[in-house]
């Protein structure tokens, strides 16, 4: 292979400008793909160099890092390459706003700030303790997939280990919430564990609010099964930025219902995995975003079928208004080849309300077998649709209203499906403040 | 055709291992097995001691033996400098297989260009020969026939109706000394000099290739075909094809290519750039079937002007590893992009296709259709693109990938990009992966058909939404691929 070199700039020969005639957004080294972190560079830096040589840990030759199978993994912050902005997993993301969650360890950059506040309710059965770092169950359902998530593993002080005993059967009504409230800017880490033993039935929910710079590792441990439905909510202040890793590992024929709900904050990034570790497993997840004037909020999903027989179903919707507002969506389905029999779908739908929104959304499908139940994916971003609200308006209902209605039964759709009644009813208020902010 | 072909290479005594010819004629039946269709090689004096390797100096060779203005080797040096630069993609397939230091860089055939069938040297005559140009060329089924055989064309005719009307087929090489001002002009300009490590390397030793210049409001009717072939072992063919379709004109443009095996690897990077101006349309079909040890890494480009459309018919069968992804940038109002892909992964291939659409207008459409099949442990890919820049209002895009899966060691893999920066746009993505169903087979089976043939018959329905698009000689030829490729591909 050809030797590398930083040297970014190539004079031109004869000092002619060679950009004119090309298309609008080109230059001579074409487009700059990534173009939210401009200040990285056309040719990369370490990261680019480290995934063309196949290190050891991550993919070898041949798996480029576009495979979620080449993915390094690691507890350690120190095995992870600097972050450029180039990577794939990064490009969407407006590092500078960080506010140095991604580069801790250089420079001096720490994460030692407070945890948020754990406030629990729920049930007396379901047992919610902090415990240190050195318990045994920590890392029991999950590993980091980037440096954001590693550093907040090596820097967490004190984890929260919620407890679903064996055979426990919540209703509808018996919800554990764990209300996670921030209260500085100091970049922080915090770790949850959310521990559902064999046939436990039960509702948890992970509210998130207050004012933080917060990098967090969620494990979520479904033990043969169980059937577990877990819901995090992120309704931050403004000014908030939070990384969440969410580790997900679903035992044998056990079940799983997981939401996100993305609605307050500067800077929100989901990261959802989804592992079996037997046959049967049942996978939904669900995600319901609403991003406003100068949001950023991404969620990136995998889901890594394994083993024989389980089933996955992915379902996101999202509404953006205003300018600056960016949604991301990236859906990551990894079929292995022993996983025969698996059954995926994944869904996200974006509802652009207001020019200067962006959304992109990414549903990536890998697929090592042909044995397979079945396998697709459909993603679709669009604005109002103009006939609905004429015909809103032609029964005599004014434009505003026409429309909140449109997007309420947009989201609604997603809503339904948590079945948690006094959560349905708060997210539907938080939709219609959203909207209202916007009229 | 192909079952011709095949009979004309066991005729022509192109094994040129002796003892192996020997087994084969005592054992007929040994012949077929594992063997391409097209993989015979002409012995070739020129080639054998073609340079290898790639430096500024081989790149200031190629300049100075085709003559080229001072601009043009310019422009290569600096393609060369970026070569060096870029990084190898870090995604996609696998192309740590690639000696870019023993590759032949350019290989000149013969002295000059022969103006006729005649004229041409016998064993490059017999070449073609076997691949049915001259037929095809007596039929007049095609419009004219620019073969490529090693890096320079040597054959070409323009029939003569085309050139009353104007329109301008020529290879790359004269059209950059024929035609300097539109050639200049437009060259380099979709796919700038540093775009990809593959264009600039491309820039940097490019060599024959396809122009095609069709004034305003002229329609071509016939196709225009050519055929490519590789002719040389480690010998990268880098052609350079630069369309113009001029206001109100249209023009179909057919790619197609066949290349003997060779015991190590061989590199295909083609650049080709398409401009298709105010209401003109351009349909660009490729039926890429090179032998399997084959590289072929392509950035194919087009820009459509105000009510224009851009249609690439892609299909991939053969090489090793295939990455390719056809682009159109709608740059006018109303403009429309279309794709339509099949790729075909078999035994140790990799077909990482796709497409790209980028709506820079408003009002712009675009729509891609990918269809793949993967078997015998083979992996197919569809990796597109869509972008709706700021200003792009009322755009609309649909994608549509469906994958088919016939056995349990081989790979699909669907990547597509969206970014949208429009609200009033409607964009859809949807894909599907299956498997060749066990009813479906049953079916044919129950009524009389053995399963392998069953099989194929359930693959070419798959991709025939795309096959309806060719023209006709190549939906058969291409049916005919995949039966080839079906072939084994049960029990």
């Amino acid at each position: 292979m050809t030797e590398l070199t930083e040297e970014k700039v190539i004079d031109s020969a004869d000092g002619k400008v060679w950009s004119q005639g090309f298309i609008k957004g080109m230059t001579e080294e074409g487009e700059q793909l990534s173009e939210i972190n401009p200040e990285s560079g056309p040719l990369g830096g370490s990261a680019v160099k480290a995934h063309s040589h196949g290190d050891s840990h991550g993919g070898g030759i041949g798996i480029p890092d576009s495979s979620r199978a080449g993915r390094l993994t690691s507890y350690k912050l120190a095995d992870f390459p600097l972050i450029t902005g180039r990577e794939e997993d990064w490009r969407f993301t407006p590092l500078k706003r960080l506010r140095g969650l991604d580069r801790v360890g250089v420079k001096g950059q720490e994460l030692n700030g407070a945890a948020p506040a754990v406030e629990a309710t729920g049930p007396d059965a379901v047992t919610v303790e902090t415990v240190g770092r050195d318990d045994a169950r920590i890392g029991s359902a999950g590993i980091p997939e980037d440096r954001v998530a590693a550093a907040a593993w090596e820097h967490f002080k004190e984890a929260t280990v919620v407890t679903l005993p064996a055979e426990y059967a919540g209703t509808v009504e018996d919800v554990t919430t764990l209300t996670l409230t921030g209260s500085g800017e100091t970049p922080a880490a915090a770790h949850i564990l959310v521990h559902a033993k064999k046939f436990a039935t039960g509702i948890v929910v992970l509210d998130h609010r207050g004012t933080a710079v917060l990098s967090e590792n969620v494990e979520i441990l479904v033990e043969d099964g169980a059937n577990l439905t877990v819901v995090s909510i992120q309704d931050w202040n403004d000014d908030a930025v939070h990384a969440s890793a969410q580790h997900i590992k679903v035992g044998r024929d056990a079940k799983v219902k997981h939401v996100v709900v993305n609605l307050g904050g500067n800077l929100l990034r989901t990261t959802p995995s989804a592992r079996y570790s037997g046959p049967g497993g049942d996978v939904e997840m669900y995600g319901l975003y609403f991003a406003d004037a100068g949001q950023h909020l991404e969620q990136r999903l995998f889901v890594d079928h394994s083993t024989k027989n389980c089933k996955s179903r992915v379902t996101y919707k999202g509404a953006l208004q205003g300018d600056g507002a960016h949604a991301v969506w990236i859906g990551d389905v990894l079929i292995r080849k022993e996983a025969e029999g698996t059954d995926t779908y994944e869904l996200n739908r974006n509802l652009i309300l207001t020019q200067g929104a962006r959304a992109d959304s990414v549903p990536n499908l890998e697929i090592e077998t042909g044995m397979i139940e079945g396998a697709g994916h459909a993603s679709a971003t669009g604005r109002f649709d103009d006939e609905q609200l004429f015909y809103l308006q032609s029964r005599g209902i004014a434009e505003d209203v026409a429309r909140r209605l449109v997007v309420r039964g947009f989201l609604n759709e997603v809503i339904q499906h948590i079945k948690v009644p006094a959560l349905e009813e708060r997210l539907r208020d938080a939709v219609e403040r959203e909207l209202a902010a916007s009229a | 055709m192909t079952d011709q072909l095949a009979q004309d290479v066991r005729a022509n005594d192109v094994v040129e291992d002796a003892t192996n010819h020997d087994i084969l004629q005592r054992n007929p039946e040994l012949e077929g097995l594992g063997n391409y269709a097209f993989g015979w090689s002409d012995k070739n004096a020129t080639s054998d001691n073609a340079r290898r390797g790639l430096s500024e100096e081989v790149v200031r060779d190629i300049s100075a033996k085709k003559n080229e203005p001072q601009w043009m080797l310019d422009m290569r040096l600096k393609g060369l400098k970026y070569f060096d630069r870029k990084p190898m993609p870090t995604w996609g397939a696998d192309l740590s297989g690639i000696d870019f230091d023993n590759i032949k860089y350019f290989v000149r055939s013969t002295e000059k260009q022969a103006g006729s069938w005649e004229e041409l040297p016998e064993d490059i005559r017999n070449t073609y020969e076997k691949l049915g140009i001259p037929e095809a060329e007596r039929n007049r089924l095609v419009g004219g026939v620019t073969a490529q055989y090693e890096s320079e064309v040597v054959y070409h005719q323009i029939r003569e109706d085309l050139e009353a009307q104007g329109v301008i087929f020529t290879d790359t090489d004269t059209a950059l000394r024929e035609y300097p001002e539109i050639f200049q002009e437009y060259f380099g300009t979709m796919i700038p000099v540093g775009d990809n490590k593959f264009a600039s390397l491309n820039t940097a030793v490019w060599s024959g290739g396809s122009f095609v210049y069709v004034p305003p409001g002229v329609h071509v009717e016939i196709p225009l075909q050519a055929y490519f072939r590789i002719n040389t072992e480690n010998m990268g063919q880098f052609e350079r094809t630069l369309i113009i379709a001029d206001e109100g004109s249209y023009v179909h443009y057919i790619e197609g290519c066949t290349a003997p095996i060779y015991t190590s690897d061989s590199l295909h990077s083609a650049v080709v750039e398409i401009v298709v101006k105010k209401n003109a349309r351009v349909r660009y079909t490729t039926i890429q079937n090179w032998s399997n040890n084959v590289y072929n890494l392509v950035t194919k480009r087009a820009i459509a002007h105000e009510g224009a459309t851009m249609e690439w018919v892609d299909g991939n069968i053969g090489s090793k590893v295939t990455m390719k992804y056809p682009a159109v940038y709608l740059v006018g109002e109303h403009a429309k992009g279309e794709t339509l892909s099949v790729a075909f992964a078999g035994e140790g291939q990799h077909q990482d296709t796709g497409s790209k659409m980028v709506h820079i207008a408003p009002n712009t459409q675009s729509s891609i259709i990918s269809k793949s099949v993967a078997r015998g442990g083979g992996r197919s890919a569809y990796r597109g693109l869509v972008q709706i820049r700021e200003g792009a209002t009322h755009s609309a895009n649909t994608v549509r990938c469906d994958a088919l899966l016939v056995d349990n060691i081989s790979r699909s893999d669907t990547y597509p990009y969206v970014d949208v920066r429009e609200d009033d746009v409607s964009m859809g993505h949807e894909a599907t992966v299956s498997k060749v169903s066990a009813e479906q087979l049953f079916y044919l089976q129950s009524r009389g058909m053995p399963e392998d043939e069953a099989m194929a018959m359930i693959v070419r329905g798959f991709i025939e939404p795309i096959a309806k698009e060719l023209p006709m000689e190549y939906a058969l030829e291409l049916n005919r691929l995949i039966e080839l490729q079906m072939e084994g591909a049960v029990g």
